[in-house]
């Protein structure tokens, strides 16, 4: 199982099917969290992750097409586009230092 | 903002649909009209719900088409269209689609601001229940 420290982490994906709706949502409302984190955070087709992705978010029904397309990085699925738990903490382990695990 | 990225004629705030696929038609129909996609891009439209719900919360949907849609995408555009009545959307009540058209990266700022809306029950109170074309531009623009 794949992990990183959160002071490794530099870049985020916000995966999705198409790359032009909730992703998109999403990753503006990352961006805003991490602002002065130093963390870049960008939205791409779940089959285009960038191989310099540290982190790839996306929708738990999109996570089996994402660990294909990106096998060895940290994938954290959400289910909820607005306000998810997992993606708060992604934030939060991201602020305070910590591990995040795939 | 781009000038025709939200068209008021793609502002329809008095509509109804019987279920979620209806209303995903009634938002594809309205970016047909203003010329953002062609005709083809509806059925992308419900293919793409069919993989993963485009519900966002506070009962607000953002239906869109797949990847390979774009190619029928003329420009980008959103149009809203609210159903007083609601939809049920896989389980959840919907009263305000934000249908979405794009092949650039032109409504980025414009869901950006959607999404601070609906963090904030108030504002996507306000938003969902707006009955003037003009409400939904200055809350989105």
């Amino acid at each position: 199982m794949a992990s990183i420290d959160s002071k490794d982490i530099h870049k985020i994906i916000v995966a999705c099917d198409a790359g032009m709706g909730s992703s998109v949502m999403l990753a503006s409302q990352l961006r805003k969290q991490l602002k002065g984190t130093g963390v870049t955070v960008e939205h791409t087709p779940v089959n285009e992750i960038p191989a310099d992705a540290d982190v790839v978010v996306c929708h738990s029904g999109l996570a089996a097409r994402a660990r294909v397309s990106a096998p060895d990085k940290v994938l954290v699925p959400f289910q909820i586009f607005l306000g998810d738990p997992a993606v708060t903490k992604l934030v939060a382990t991201i602020k305070n230092g910590g591990t995040v695990d795939a | 903002m781009r000038d025709n990225l939200l068209d008021p004629r793609a502002v329809l705030l008095h509509e109804s649909a019987a279920d979620r696929d209806e209303a995903i038609r009634r938002c594809g129909r309205a970016l047909v009209d203003v010329g953002a996609v062609a005709e083809p891009y509806i059925d992308a439209m419900l293919e793409r719900e069919q993989s993963i719900s485009t519900y966002v919360g506070e009962g607000v949907a953002i239906p869109h088409g797949t990847a390979a849609a774009k190619e029928v995408v003329r420009h980008d555009a959103i149009c809203v269209v609210r159903f007083p009545g609601g939809v049920d959307w896989g389980g959840e009540p919907v009263t305000l689609c934000v249908g979405i058209a794009a092949k650039d990266d032109g409504h980025v700022q414009l869901l950006a601001a959607l999404a601070d809306i609906l963090l904030d029950p108030e504002r996507a109170r306000t938003l969902r229940e707006a009955t003037e074309v003009g409400q939904v531009m200055k809350e989105l623009t």
